[in-house]
């Protein structure tokens, strides 16, 4: 009865998607270590319920619920019908409704002396792509991560790097003053960033260590598109640091991500536009410039609004 | 109050209407208030001029809502990436990301028409005429607590027609006898008397969407102070009676189509806005104000504009003035933020002046009209320095005393240092006087004591401190001798004047030759592609005009250009077949553009 | 030193949080892994809250569970003012009980609302959310005759109580949960008021005010 009255209405259920470019990815539905083994969890994919679990010897399982619905918490099926293709990768159970391509690769994530877990979940009413631009933006950090990750006045975005590599975007030279940028940094540091886009919704971020100046931080941010305006946001970590715990780390980037979420839930339209002159770029959204193009070249419509003549 | 109780306007469009959409009081100190009209959302705040901003509810960077954005009394500040929009005009005044840049002029948010009346705030998409007319009582009605319900427009309205209340509530007994005078979809007058009490409501309806709407409420006469709470408690609670009834009838009636907000002129400008800095155009028609002697040789204008109201501007943008006699001259803006309504130069008589400053000191009055280019600022004010020091040399002040003042309302540190003759040479002496301690005079000194103080100045160097000077050259260039002998770094020292500080290097000139307009046309250091190619009538769409949207990208047939845009990748500049005219130019003498 | 185990994004670790900073108390955080790491369930943690949940405070031994009786024991042990619980008024302090158990609602609403989509916490969304406009539409009107009558406050008295902070964290957030303020300007304007207050601290998902007069 009030739906009417909200402007930000986060429905249940959605429009399933038929863009190929969507279907035909790998997406994250969760952290392997928050299932019960041999317990059936349920979500949305692309508008797809599905039902999933991790099941008693360890094996992943990821069913459309169409084929079987069952209540969440029952007993997983063993061999469910129409069971959809599944990895482990990262610390996350991914699936796809379509034919995708190898999922992308973290080396660093082998690296033994890496902490790697997921810092959180969280779900968040925009698009995915709207999302991953928020990543790669260094230009909020003085106003949103005020004391954290930036602050006024010290607001300049200088010049840096971007280039499409092996199909993937990539922001390099990135650079930017910040108060504290990891829990295990005590004073302010100008940081260096590198940025890398894989995969339409999922990004990852390279960033100085303040443990081990010759080795980087890896934070990565994997969307789930529930639907097109309604993502679960997954961001992992695999980082050096010998010193802080398994929550101080995590209520650092949940601090982060708790910022960011008003700002994405206040961007009108949630979905992205990709057309050049939807919105005002300025020379700091380079890399954001480079993932909207990137993505209207892949001729992706799934969480955007296409450029009018298809193109950039 | 009978049927003259609202003008008799014919129904029109909803789109060319006013509606009512917020409360005065809805709009408080440095509030930033949130509404809908049709469908649209609106960003509602106001300045502390009182001045009422009703804006499209979308930053223009990446479409955050403004309605969430910090109002600071001359400007409402985005909070995603701290754009800030000018009071009244809306345009952008700041971008910190780039913090030496000045935003193009393009950047400006949507504005609506407002007016303020009978307690309350008047909008709509392109309203024609006057808002509704109540008469007799004029502005001495209540407004009463606005309703919002969850049912059509038009079914409220309807409603409301059976609206009643009680003309004195504090006196018990019957409703006293009440009549509908007038209605319609958008007001509705109902009118109470008991005895000799009589009471007119009035209600007009916001649609805020399809399904949803607010019903404003203005009671005339205002009843007596003491009564007024009464009275809004029992129109509240016969209100909320009616919204209960209301919302139970909408909810089992199909849903109605939702409401498309009406498309407005989108961002792309068609039209070169952007002025070339060498066709000396004079958009702006402005009357004088105010004129007077602000100090001994100064005389300080108060530019107001015809029409259309006064574009954005930052502190150190200047305007052209045209005279009569065909002269131009550059004058910069000495406002602070928040003080919009005026453009104030200040006017130096020049003794060997050609007829520029003489025409303004002896022929131009108050209420003459005279013509002025949008301002322009080739001398932006960056903010993201902890420490600002300005030096100021006699009229050399006026870009300063602006600076000063959007320093101080920044609450950024900040020394205005100011050498002039005598106490009676200073300008402005009123805005000074409000800058307090943080304006240091240097009175009547000598070269050589200007020297030593200009090197006291500049010894307090410290991190994140930066300098800005104007005034005569012998001054620029003492300044720069020695802030450079005192390692202050080059770029926290701003001298740049009248002259582009981007890093776009304008300073080739070349030919281009349009292939399909078979144009030939020369482009001189100094001026873009885009703007030699608007001066004869060709018009590329453009939007950001820095080189980072690709709006105005085009075919190159011919020569090699000098790519210095962020939107092409290095392979496509290499490869040389496209170009963007805002920013690149050419490397080699002529281009053939497919233009 | 009074610690609070708490966990950064929890609405009632918040009011804690934004007291004990308001009353300047000193105090020192030990974070909780509430999500993703459920510790606030673990054997361990039911030690110190045998019911597992946050925030719990811990002053100087004295150790007490649920945020609005933390409010009412900081208020009453450290605010020499006697104002935000106004125990010296027997109206005033009836007054602030039952918006403290107003706010009961509108956590268990509202917050609720915000757990369900942020951390898909099972709740009959439809039906929280409208339990939480019901409230907030009682809400908006009571502030906005508040105003009439000169007041800035959920309770009468010039003060804040904490009765208003016991509310505040509900309605700032609701947009999370898919609760539009839209409808409410009283509630927005009484929030920027109290965004006003010298030594308020933001949490994640509120946005600061510009500084008033
Ligand atoms: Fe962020």
């Amino acid at each position: 009865m009030w739906s009417n009255s909200s402007t930000r209405p986060i429905v249940d259920s959605f429009e399933r998607c038929t863009d190929p470019v969507a279907l035909n990815q790998w997406h994250p539905l969760s952290a392997v270590a928050e299932l019960r083994r041999g317990v059936t969890y349920q979500t949305l994919l692309l508008g797809e319920p599905l039902g999933y679990g991790i099941d008693d010897a360890g094996e992943p399982v990821v069913w459309p619920a169409k084929a079987l619905h069952l209540p969440a918490g029952s007993p997983l099926p063993a061999t469910p019908p129409a069971g959809l293709p599944t990895q482990v990768s990262y610390g996350y159970l991914w699936t796809t409704l379509g034919d995708p391509q190898p999922l992308f690769a973290i080396p660093e994530a082998d690296e033994p002396d890496r902490r790697v877990l997921n810092a959180a979940t969280i779900g968040i009413a925009t698009s995915a792509p709207r999302a991953v631009e928020n990543f790669l933006d260094m230009g909020h950090f003085p106003f949103v991560h005020a004391g954290v990750l930036g602050a006024e006045p010290h607001t300049e975005v200088v010049d840096y790097r971007v280039d499409v590599v092996d199909g993937e975007v990539w922001a390099t030279g990135c650079r930017f003053p910040q108060p504290k940028a990891a829990p295990g940094s005590s004073a302010s540091a100008m940081t260096d960033y590198t940025y890398r886009v894989p995969h339409p919704y999922c990004t990852i971020l390279y960033k100085s260590c303040p443990f081990d100046e010759s080795r980087r931080d890896v934070i990565g941010l994997f969307l789930q598109p529930m639907g097109e305006e309604a993502v679960r946001a997954n961001m992992l970590l695999c980082v050096v640091d010998p010193i802080s715990t398994d929550t101080e780390i995590r209520r650092f980037q949940l601090g982060i991500f708790s910022q960011d979420k008003p700002i994405l839930e206040n961007q009108v339209p949630r979905r992205l536009p990709l057309s050049p002159i939807a919105e005002t770029p300025i020379r700091a959204d380079k890399s954001a410039i480079a993932y909207r193009r990137w993505l209207s070249e892949m001729g992706l419509t799934y969480g955007v609004i296409p450029a009018a003549d298809g193109a950039a | 109050m009978n049927d003259e109780g609202i003008a008799a306007a014919p129904m029109l469009d909803a789109a060319f209407s006013w509606f009512p959409i917020a409360s005065s009081e809805d709009l408080p100190f440095r509030h930033t208030y949130h509404t809908k009209l049709l469908g649209r959302e609106l960003a509602v705040w106001r300045a502390d001029d009182g001045y009422v901003n009703v804006w499209e509810d979308r930053c223009l960077h990446r479409g955050v809502r403004l309605s969430i954005g910090l109002n600071d009394g001359a400007e409402l500040k985005c909070q995603y990436h701290g754009w800030r929009y000018a009071s009244r005009s809306a345009g952008c005044t700041y971008i910190p990301a780039h913090p030496a840049d000045a935003p193009a002029r393009t950047i400006c948010c949507t504005t609506f028409p407002v007016v303020e009346r009978y307690g309350l705030v008047w909008s709509g998409e392109e309203p024609l005429g006057d808002v509704a007319q109540v008469a007799l009582f004029g502005d001495e009605g209540l407004t009463l607590r606005p309703v919002p319900i969850h049912a059509p427009a038009a079914l409220v309205a309807e409603r409301l027609r059976s609206y009643r209340f009680r003309p004195n509530p504090t006196a018990t007994g019957s409703s006293g006898e009440c009549t509908v005078e007038s209605g319609d979809e958008r007001a509705v007058v109902v009118t109470a008397r008991d005895g000799t009490a009589e009471m007119n409501v009035v209600f007009f309806v916001q649609p805020v969407d399809a399904r949803t709407c607010v019903v404003r409420g203005l009671l005339v006469p205002r009843p007596v102070d003491d009564a007024v709470v009464g009275v809004l408690r029992h129109h509240n609670e016969r209100m909320s009676t009616l919204r209960d009834e209301v919302e139970e009838a909408a909810a089992v009636m199909p849903p109605p189509p939702p409401m498309q907000p009406r498309v407005r002129a989108p961002a792309p400008v068609a039209e070169p806005t952007h002025t070339p800095a060498d066709t000396r155009t004079a958009p702006l028609r402005v009357v004088v104000a105010r004129k007077w002697a602000t100090a001994d040789g100064i005389a300080g204008f108060e530019l107001e504009s015809i029409g259309e109201r006064l574009p954005a501007f930052q502190p150190g943008a200047h305007i052209d003035v045209h005279l009569p006699n065909g002269l131009v001259r550059q004058y910069s803006l000495t406002n602070g933020p928040g003080d919009v309504v005026r453009y104030r130069i200040g006017v130096k008589l020049e003794p060997d002046s050609r007829g520029g400053s003489k025409a303004l000191h002896e022929s131009i009055r108050e209420g003459d009209v005279l013509a002025i280019s949008e301002p322009r600022n080739n001398f932006p004010l960056r903010r993201d320095r902890a420490t600002t020091i300005l030096i100021a040399g006699g009229i050399g002040v006026t870009p300063l005393i602006a600076m000063a003042q959007a320093l101080g309302h920044a609450q950024l540190d900040f020394r205005l240092h100011y050498f002039a003759q005598s106490p009676a040479h200073l300008a402005f002496p009123e805005v000074l006087d409000l800058l307090g301690e943080r304006v240091v005079r240097h009175l009547g000194l000598g070269p050589t004591e200007t020297g030593q103080r200009l090197q006291e100045i500049l010894a307090e160097r410290r991190p994140s401190s930066q300098v800005y000077v104007c005034g005569p050259g012998s001054m620029l260039g003492a300044t720069r001798q020695m802030a450079a002998e005192l390692g202050w770094p080059d770029d926290a020292v701003h001298f740049e004047y009248f002259k582009n500080t981007t890093v776009v290097d304008d300073s080739s000139a070349f030919d281009v030759e349009l292939a399909r307009s078979a144009l030939h046309l020369r482009v001189p250091a100094g001026t873009t592609i885009l703007e030699v190619l608007a001066e004869h009538g060709v018009i590329v769409a453009s939007s950001c005009q820095q080189g980072a949207c690709g709006t105005c990208l085009v075919s190159v047939l011919d020569g090699v250009p000098d790519h210095q845009d962020v939107y092409l990748n290095d392979a496509e500049k290499q490869r040389n077949d496209r170009m963007l005219v805002c920013v690149s130019r050419a490397k080699s003498p002529r281009l053939v553009l497919d233009v | 030193m009074i610690k609070l185990y708490d966990f950064e994004l929890s609405v009632n670790c918040y009011k804690a949080r934004l007291l004990m900073s308001l009353l300047d108390v000193a105090f020192e955080l030990v974070p909780v892994d509430f999500y993703p790491g459920w510790e606030h369930k673990t054997e361990e943690f039911k030690r110190i809250n045998p019911l597992g949940h946050i925030p719990v405070l811990d002053d100087d031994g004295f150790v007490l569970w649920d945020a609005h009786a933390i409010l009412v024991y900081l208020a009453t042990r450290y605010d020499t003012s006697r104002q935000w619980y106004p125990v010296d008024d027997p109206q005033l302090l009836g007054r602030t009980a039952s918006w403290m158990l107003f706010a009961e609602g509108t956590t268990n609403t509202a917050s609720a609302a915000r757990l369900h989509v942020n951390l898909g916490y099972d709740f009959e969304i439809e039906s929280v959310r409208a339990g939480a406009h019901r409230l907030f539409r009682y809400l908006d009107e009571h502030l906005w005759f508040t105003e009439r009558e000169g007041r800035c406050w959920v309770c009468p008295g010039d003060h804040p109580t904490i009765a208003d902070i016991a509310l505040f964290p509900d309605v700032a957030l609701a947009p999370e949960g898919g609760i539009d303020l839209l409808d409410y300007p009283a509630l927005r304007r009484w929030c920027d008021r109290i965004k006003r207050l010298p030594r308020f601290v933001v949490m994640g998902g509120i946005f600061p005010a510009s500084p008033g007069r």
